[in-house]
């Protein structure tokens, strides 16, 4: 777990983890005291630092995936391009108020991150509705699960749209981009996508 | 002839969706979207730009393929259309 924040009150309505006693505690080590209390026999590796270019490909060492609970695009471009270059899966997940969304991002099967989002929304501070990333958060950890049992069918090229003012959820089919600057095969350089205004 | 406009997230909140809208006299994608967006200036602000083009972050599907936004221009529209609107969302 890597994550260089310190528990705020603004975050109890959905990081479950954290409770009104850990305020002001290091996120990482407050997330690893309850899940080492969940389950003894699992080993936390807690990092407090924030995610970059100079750091991200040694953080992600030699996972087996990356699961996005990112904030903010640049970084989850970031987290694209080091799934895309250790040929790892990235699962992806976001949310704004009562909507959500999330897909599986499987390098050389599936679209990556840029080709269903080849240009970021722009930045805000966003509205959480506590229960939308419990939803989002939750098909996520379904999907890890699902990907390491080598069971069911994954969200391979489906962008999955939740909408919690309705309590529906809705399927975007999405395909790779010959000519994404992340991982087309009809592209080379640097990608130099803006990032959103 | 008619086509059907299906937002999501917060367009959906801003302008409602599944809108059956007249195709007739709108050539093309920008048009179509943009007779039912203009109804909320808000609406039609998250959308468009200053030009009146998509902004570069909106997703656009047409009967189920996706619509690059600069593209979107000289897409023609036809009867029975459907097209999707969608903001990719951020939060974590």
């Amino acid at each position: 777990m890597v994550d260089k924040d310190v528990v705020d009150q603004s975050n109890l309505n959905r990081q479950i983890l954290h409770s009104q006693a850990d305020i002001g505690k290091k996120k990482v080590a407050s997330a690893e005291e309850k899940l080492t209390a969940l389950n003894p026999d699992i080993h936390v590796n807690i990092i407090d630092t924030t995610i970059d270019e100079s750091n991200a490909a040694r953080l992600v060492g030699g996972a087996d995936g990356i699961v996005d609970a990112m904030d903010n695009y640049p970084t989850r471009y970031l987290l694209n391009d080091i799934a895309l270059e250790k040929k790892i899966p990235l699962f992806h997940g976001a949310i704004r108020g009562f909507y959500g969304q999330a897909t599986t991002i499987i390098p050389g099967k599936t679209a990556c991150l840029r080709c269903v989002f080849p240009c970021a929304p722009p930045k805000e501070v966003f509205p959480v509705i506590g229960a939308t990333p419990g939803v989002i958060g939750t098909i996520q950890a379904n999907e890890v699960i699902r990907y390491l049992l080598g069971n069911g069918d994954l969200l391979a090229n489906r962008l999955l749209i939740w909408d919690g003012m309705c309590s529906r959820t809705e399927e975007i089919a999405v395909a790779r981009n010959p000519r994404c600057p992340a991982c087309g095969n009809e592209t080379s350089g640097k990608d130099t996508r803006k990032e959103g205004a | 002839m008619t086509a059907k406009i299906r937002f999501f997230a917060r367009f959906r909140e801003l302008l409602g969706t599944d809108i059956v809208i007249d195709v007739n006299g709108k050539k093309s994608l920008p048009d179509l979207v943009k007779g039912i967006a203009a109804r909320n200036r808000e609406g039609y602000d998250a959308i468009f730009d200053e030009k009146g083009a998509f902004r570069e972050f909106v997703i656009l599907m047409q009967n189920g393929r996706r619509i690059d936004t600069s593209d979107a221009g000289t897409t023609p529209v036809a009867d029975g259309d459907e097209i999707a609107v969608f903001p990719p969302v951020a939060g974590g």
